[in-house]
């Protein structure tokens, strides 16, 4: 069993700070934000600059390079609809510590990002996802086998495709949370890589809860074999239970000093 | 259809300690395979081998030891002849003449042999305390002020005084440091972080995660290396890739196998022949589970063991 791997979701052109650096090149909020997560424990760091049209290539570019050199060639999730910017962004990363991570294809509109992924040698996250959100576990896993049919199509490992089930919001799909889970069970059974954005789940909710619900469904997604997730590494309640859960999956040996390793 | 080697491949490295100064430097760790698994990947640093002397000379040895030392006057004068075995890598100087309930020797009596013998010889040296808690504490932070600029691995900081030898072979001194635990895993990772959360550098510390003479508990000890080497290489467990020494000479020489004279057992024949076995197969098993260096103490062991550790890398 390997260790969970976590990916931190907090470069993202949706909060106006990071968006404000990026747009103007400035290095000082991006550094400190990619500290912060990576003093955290976060593994991967995603860089979400947006669709970024115009511009993307250029801005990939620069973030990639500015987080590589200053922390030890961090492996990175490069995070835009811009396939353009992808490629820039990986014709500069440096992969001592982890082959890029290409976020994301589906496996409709976006199904080219597995293509990409492929042509470049990265790990592609797959979401089991067409148009608009799969009704059923039957068509999330007729998604998946497109998705994973087309990589290997195209000579990728299987360990290099990590699928994401798509969380739901439990505010209006709380009937839906036990497929997801129930899904991250199959892929796990097929000897898949699993993956995705947790917090979806507790959109909506008042701040003090997000943290008990991400956690809560981190520890149930493990128990169903889950990989890796898209989280705010910052949220403390939520990697103390990805340790503590490592832990009991055997994946990390137990130290008393554990949560803070 | 062909056959496919299939390659167990790690992305983690043990970490290489450097022992002593200079020429005569000698690298601990520095693997990537299961011991042995040259298969694997090349072997980039074969396991080591220390030679074990007392500050007591030849007080407590047998008469086995006590020829291979003929006419060595003082501990300096073993140590020189110690290092010209064929087969060593490091020298042991084992300050068993510190235990409260044995000689008690005081610190400075102890600490000026380690000096005696560090100036003599221009080896690697180890420096094993008397395994009583409180007074290695003193005795080992002592010594590594006394051999600064030597690079001395001081063992062994446990649970209980990690914090003064940590102090003071990691930070104060710049030697390096021996973390032991007693056959437990948990405990071993614990002192790892512990040491580091200390300040000490994860560079400069090297586990001993236990001893003892094969056939007595040796089992808890097998598995115990088996598991830290599995964790850390195959969980790539920054907590667990320091290089593992284990002092063997100092848990086969007191058993019964080695120690029974031919009158008392006389269908277990040569008892220096009995004592040398009990050595290198100890030391064997170490190395085959995880050992990336032993210490032992005669001669023909030494070189035995040498010879294997040159076959198999």
């Amino acid at each position: 069993m390997d260790k969970f791997i976590t990916i931190g979701e907090r470069l993202s052109t949706t909060a106006p700070t990071v968006n404000k650096a990026f747009l103007e090149r400035d290095a000082e909020p991006i550094l400190k934000r990619a500290k912060a997560q990576l003093d955290a424990g976060a593994v991967y760091l995603d860089v979400n600059i947006g669709p970024a049209e115009g511009y993307g290539e250029d801005l990939m570019k620069w973030a990639v390079t500015l987080l590589q050199e200053n922390f030890d060639n961090v492996p990175l999730a490069l995070d835009t609809s811009n396939k353009a910017a992808i490629e820039a962004g990986i014709s500069v990363y440096n992969r001592s510590k982890g082959k890029p991570i290409v976020n994301s294809a589906d496996a409709a509109g976006r199904i080219e990002f597995v293509d990409l992924a492929a042509a470049n040698d990265a790990i592609v996250i797959a979401l089991c996802n067409g148009e608009g959100i799969a009704a059923d576990n039957d068509e999330r896993m007729a998604y998946c086998t497109q998705l994973l049919e087309r990589g290997l199509g195209l000579g990728m490992a299987e360990e290099d495709m990590w699928f994401d089930p798509l969380f739901v919001v439990i505010k209006g799909m709380q009937d839906k949370q036990m497929d997801v889970l129930n899904f991250i069970g199959d892929l796990t059974d097929m000897g898949l890589k699993t993956t995705g954005g947790l917090s979806n789940n507790s959109n909506g909710m008042p701040k003090h809860i997000r943290p008990i619900m991400d956690s809560a469904m981190v520890a149930m997604a493990m128990m169903k074999g889950f990989t890796s997730a898209i989280v705010n590494p910052n949220d403390l309640r939520l990697m103390e239970t990805i340790k503590s859960c490592d832990i009991i999956r055997n994946a990390t040996l137990y130290a008393d000093s554990y949560l803070e390793v | 259809m062909p056959f496919t080697k299939k390659l167990q491949k790690f992305n983690a490295t043990v970490r290489s300690v450097e022992v002593g100064t200079g020429d005569k430097a000698v690298t601990l760790g520095g693997g990537n395979t299961l011991p042995f698994y040259s298969f694997d990947a090349p072997t980039t640093n074969t396991a080591k081998i220390g030679i074990e002397i007392s500050d007591m000379g030849l007080a407590h040895e047998p008469d086995c030891i006590k020829e291979v030392y003929a006419g060595c006057e003082t501990v300096a004068d073993m140590a020189k002849k110690a290092i010209t075995m064929e087969g060593v890598d490091f020298l042991c100087l084992r300050l068993e003449g510190g235990d409260p309930n044995g000689e008690n020797r005081p610190v400075e009596e102890l600490v000026a042999v380690a000096k005696e013998v560090a100036e003599a010889v221009d080896f690697p040296l180890v420096v094993e305390g008397c395994k009583n808690v409180e007074k290695d504490a003193e005795l080992l932070s002592k010594v590594a002020e006394a051999l600064q600029g030597k690079n001395v691995l001081l063992m062994s900081a446990k649970e209980e005084n990690y914090k003064n030898i940590g102090a003071a072979a990691g930070l104060a001194y710049n030697q390096l440091v021996g973390a032991e635990s007693a056959v437990d895993i948990n405990l071993a990772k614990q002192l790892n972080v512990l040491l580091k959360q200390l300040g000490v550098d994860s560079g400069k510390v090297v586990m001993n995660v236990g001893s003892s003479a094969a056939g007595y508990g040796f089992d808890y000890l097998i598995s115990t290396l088996d598991r830290v080497k599995a964790a850390a290489l195959g969980q790539n467990d920054d907590s667990l890739l320091m290089p593992i020494i284990t002092p063997v000479a100092s848990e086969t020489w007191s058993v019964k196998e080695s120690v029974a004279t031919e009158e008392d057992a006389p269908g277990w024949g040569c008892v220096v022949e009995r004592a040398i076995d009990m050595e290198v197969e100890t030391a064997v098993a170490c190395l085959a589970c995880g050992s990336d260096a032993v210490i032992l103490k005669h001669p023909t062991s030494v070189a035995t063991v040498s010879k294997l550790i040159s076959a198999l890398s």
